[in-house]
């Protein structure tokens, strides 16, 4: 199928393109604008000092922490996912799906409800820390993670696995050189998903941190609101690229993997 | 034992291992059930988050429930809610993550991957800037005013006041497209390309070839997508929350911004709790329609 | 499995790293009060040889952090609240009773009596004020000035405000020609600036006619004809005449859109308080603009009573921040240590003065900076016949749900079905019996 894009389809997408990334231009004019005030307008002062402040203080231990609370976060949950997703998708376990959409149901309240038990039982059990952290965020995105995985694993062909089954190879062999090397788009996605979840997330990491050099980024983006009520606009757009860069990184390093990998998102209907 | 028959042999032969691995998940599945049974427990009592009540509650049995009827909040912003989810969600980032998706599949080279960028900034942005973003391209001095409205001779339109819901809805659609485009993008790829090129021959329109071939086959992703999104949307947030805080009135305020203010800056947690338990349920009786929906016969 | 292993074990080091080294004391406060904390924490750490350790956190979501703290016995020795919590984590036993401890220190006679009612509870003191505010109507001068309308601008009733804003409208196209704080966006701004401002004006001052909590009763006033007014008021402001835009009020940043309209003559009359003074220029007392700069561009007057007869002349209510102790400090001396050196004659001063700060000390009220500085010289005569915030249990939710009213109102309810709305809330949360209705 050799089907060019015709002359005005790629400029019907350029214009798509050119109006979703127009709001940033607020966020760049501000950014560059040593004398920000939060206005649409070219800059005034132009200059790069917005970033040298927000690079300066603690934003490198808080970028650090963002990076331990979302890497570990997105890491444990598809490790637990993955290890209980393979064999919900290859034993015929009675009820099945019906456990598995019972369990995204219960993902249907919001998180912020959840606030309240979940931090009691991490301060019962020691946990107001980052492991605290990321062992809530693990669980709160547990039941998407187990769905996705375990629809992904049922599209890995099941004839190389009995084939390497009957050479003689074990379970541990059969996972690690077959199912998970062909899974890793699935995983990918699920990795990503949640580590973008992990890495937004302001409420549990405020509230379980109990010193500030726990802080991660989302919480020390709210230093541009630090006096009542003047943002410091400079600092906030400034701050916020640096905060958006690590996450579009990991995308574009995990692109490649994933474009594929959404395709074995789809349940059977 | 039936259950061990019906097993491949190399996990039979490994069950000890498949047990050991599961562990994690049942432990983690455990503690969220634990959690959600607190809420629901809280739900029943007159609980508060600071002063007397919070150490000194009560039993008040269904009361908090029937409140959700009979006081005004919870019905209003359950239909707020139901309006976002459908247009931002299901219209806006499914259909449009669709139509991305299905007409960049026949682009390559640097035009899709600015495209792509482009979508994707929106999903990577942290929610309070997309929030200072939108609100400044929609403000009397801002973008669509400067750029598009003022040349062409129109007043200027302060679009939080006048048009508050779709704005948000605009602003979400933005923000969450990205997850629908990757889901269909990738979706699309997996249908055979000789089966399109069959239909191409045969003399098919785009959209008789995409109703006809390619939505058919990439159905259970639709379902998927669409449960998915209507979760995260339904119960969603942050965005909203810094845009408007819910108003003017009530014209955003989506449930998960009423539960939020009952619990915690009015500071009845048990209110608030009976509002997750409610949303639990609407959101589950929707998803077990959208389930019934995937499952019906072809 | 292997990978999630090692995840634990850096997980586990990293919150080792960030966990805090054994601290004498610790302290709570929010980002906005670190020029007043922080010369505190560091004289105390200099004078004693102990360490203090200091949690910083942002505005957003503090008071969920602190109420959550102090219920699991997570919380720090010392917490900085807003003044309206106190009597509430004073009735849940969280914090500590202070009067022993103060009846110990030389600086404390010098608090003005009037202002430690706020941090009382039960005939104790349960935390200490920063500093006080009145409120007022700001105005921007330039647009009154096209506007036609003599300066200085002194309204005397309800009325002489509205015919100011409509007289904006018409002269200058100002949609936002008096902003009177509304809706659940704008918290206690909503209640404090703008809904009790008028409340107190809008009957006579007998009981509880023209408040949220009848005191002599013991009771809150679920409905009366000064809600009602109050109401209407609103009604006439953002539905009936649309003096004011609602969304302002809903803005993304509500407070630098507000500021920003004042500075640049985009916006007419604003309902507000005494910090205004220096935060329509820079919050953190750097502008450079003298006193007199400010007031050609930004004035303000007090708010008048609503002219009916009987009603105060002009009215004010006052609130603040404070802090306070956790009732289980593990070292309540060295906890009441660092409060006072925090509030210590100099460092509190030089904060106040630099601040803008209403003073909470007649030593600093008296000194020759207070004295010598325009704009508290002319603010501070408002606090003497002020009126404080109904700090008693349950204020919190009565605020809210007064907030909650006032939207009720842009949503196009009628006086009648938000006024019987509030009623029954209060109802639901009190009970019949401590709710009280004036006819």
């Amino acid at each position: 199928m050799d089907e060019r894009p015709s002359r005005s389809l790629a400029l019907a997408l350029c214009f798509v393109a050119v109006i979703w990334v127009s709001p940033f231009a607020w966020l760049l004019s501000n950014a560059f604008d040593t004398s920000a005030v939060g206005i649409l307008r070219l800059p005034q002062d132009p200059g790069v000092g917005n970033f040298g402040r927000a690079l300066s203080g603690s934003s490198g231990l808080q970028m650090w922490n963002s990076l331990v609370i979302a890497f570990g976060t997105a890491t444990l949950t598809v490790a637990v996912a993955a290890g209980a997703a393979y064999p919900l998708s290859r034993i015929r376990i009675p009820g099945r799906d019906a456990m598995l959409w019972g369990l995204v149901l219960l993902r249907m309240m919001p998180s912020t409800g959840l606030m309240i038990p979940i931090f009691f039982s991490a301060q019962k059990t020691g946990l107001l820390n980052h492991l605290g952290v990321i062992l809530a965020l693990s669980i709160l995105n547990l039941p998407f993670a187990l769905l996705l995985l375990k629809n992904f694993f049922d599209t890995v062909p099941i004839e190389l696995e009995e084939a390497a089954h009957v050479e003689g190879a074990s379970l541990f062999q059969i996972v690690g050189r077959i199912v998970l090397p062909l899974s890793r788009p699935g995983l990918a996605v699920v990795w990503f998903f949640t580590f973008t979840t992990a890495w937004n997330e302001f409420l549990l990491p405020l509230l379980f941190s109990r010193a500030e050099s726990g802080f991660p980024m989302s919480v020390g983006l709210y230093a541009a609101f630090g006096q009542q009520g003047a943002i410091d606009y400079g600092f906030l757009a400034a701050y916020s690229i640096l905060y958006a860069a690590p996450a579009i990184a990991v995308y574009f390093l995990l692109r490649r993997n994933m474009n594929t990998g959404f395709a074995g998102v789809g349940v059977k209907g | 034992m039936s259950l061990r028959n019906d097993t491949k042999p190399w996990l039979s032969g490994g069950f000890g291992l498949v047990i050991l691995a599961s562990i994690p998940a049942v432990l983690f599945v455990g503690a969220l059930i634990f959690f959600t049974v607190w809420v629901v427990t809280f739900s029943f009592t007159d609980l508060s988050l600071v002063g007397a009540k919070s150490v000194n509650w009560s039993w008040i049995g269904f009361d908090n429930y029937e409140r959700l009827f009979t006081r005004r909040g919870f019905m209003e912003s359950l239909w707020v809610t139901v309006s976002f989810t459908f247009f931002s969600a299901i219209v806006g980032q499914s259909l449009l993550g669709f139509l991305l998706a299905s007409v960049m599949r026949a682009l390559r080279g640097p035009l899709r991957g600015f495209i792509e960028v482009a979508i994707m900034l929106g999903w990577l942005l942290p929610d309070i800037v997309a929030a200072f973003l939108w609100s400044a391209t929609t403000a009397e001095n801002g973008l669509i005013n400067s750029v598009v409205l003022g040349p062409l001779g129109f007043d200027s339109v302060n679009f939080l006041n006048e048009f508050a819901f779709p704005v948000v809805v605009v602003a979400n659609v933005w923000k969450g497209t990205a997850w629908s485009y990757l889901l269909f993008s990738a979706a699309l790829d997996s249908v055979p390309r000789d089966v399109i090129e069959a239909a191409q021959v045969d003399g098919a329109t785009w959209w008789q070839r995409t109703r006809r071939v390619t939505l058919p086959m990439i159905k259970s992703h639709i379902g998927t997508n669409t449960l998915f999104i209507t979760i995260w949307t339904f119960t969603y947030f942050p965005l909203v929350y810094a845009m408007t805080g819910g108003g003017p009135g009530r014209q955003t305020k989506v449930l998960s911004i009423f539960m939020y203010e009952q619990s915690f800056k009015i500071g009845k947690l048990g209110y608030g709790s009976a509002i997750s338990v409610a949303m639990l349920l609407v959101v589950g009786l929707l998803a077990v329609f959208y389930v019934r929906l995937l499952k019906e016969p072809e | 499995m292997k990978i999630s292993m090692s995840l634990f074990g850096t997980a586990a080091a990293m919150a080792l790293l960030a966990g805090q080294a054994q601290a004498d004391v610790s302290i709570m406060y929010a980002d906005w009060l670190a020029d007043l904390v922080e010369p505190g924490i560091e004289a105390y750490e200099q004078a004693t040889g102990e360490t203090v350790d200091a949690i910083k956190l942002p505005g957003e979501g503090y008071v969920e952090r602190v109420a959550l703290d102090l219920a699991s016995g997570t919380a720090a020795d010392v917490i900085q609240m807003d003044s309206f919590v106190v009597s509430e984590l004073a009735s849940a036993g969280y914090t500590m009773n202070l009067n022993d401890a103060l009846a110990g220190w030389d600086q404390y006679p010098s608090y003005m009596s009037g202002l430690t009612e706020v941090v009382s509870y039960d005939g104790g003191v349960y935390a200490l004020p920063t500093d006080t505010d009145v409120r007022m109507l700001w105005y921007s001068v330039p647009v009154m000035e096209k506007a036609g309308i003599a300066l200085p601008w002194e309204p005397k009733s309800w009325d002489d405000i509205l015919d100011a804003a409509r007289q904006i409208q018409e002269k200058t196209g100002i949609e936002d020609a008096f902003l009177l704080p509304v809706g659940t966006k704008r918290g206690e701004a909503t209640t404090m600036q703008g809904f009790y401002m008028a409340l107190l004006g809008a009957d006579v001052p007998e009981a509880g006619r023209n408040r949220l909590r009848d005191w002599d009763a013991g009771k809150w006033v679920g409905d009366s004809p000064a809600i009602r007014r109050t109401l209407e008021l609103y009604k006439t402001i953002y539905i009936d005449e649309k003096l004011g835009t609602q969304a302002t009020n809903y803005a993304t940043d509500v407070d630098s859109t507000i500021r920003q309209g004042l500075r640049e003559g985009t916006m007419g009359i604003v309902a507000s308080g005494s910090w205004e003074n220096s935060c329509i220029w820079d919050c953190s007392g750097g502008s450079e603009l003298s006193q007199s700069e400010r007031d050609g561009m930004v004035n303000w007057s007090e708010w008048p009573g609503s002219g009916l007869e009987g009603t105060m002349e002009t009215t004010n209510i006052s609130g603040g921040w404070a802090i306070g102790l956790n009732e289980n400090a593990s070292d309540k001396d060295a906890a009441f240590g660092l409060l006072t050196t925090i509030f210590d004659q100099g460092n509190f001063e030089d904060w106040t003065v630099t601040n803008g700060r209403m003073a909470v000390r007649t030593d600093i009220s008296g000194g020759d900076a207070y004295q010598s500085d325009p704009f508290l010289a002319r603010a501070t005569p408002l606090a003497a016949n002020t009126t404080g915030r109904d700090t008693f249990p349950g204020y919190q939710i009565v605020s809210a749900l007064v907030q909650q009213m006032t939207a009720d109102i842009l949503e196009g309810l009628s006086v009648d079905e938000a006024v019987e709305e509030y009623h029954a809330a209060l109802v639901d949360e009190f009970g019949e019996d401590n709710v009280i209705t004036y006819e």
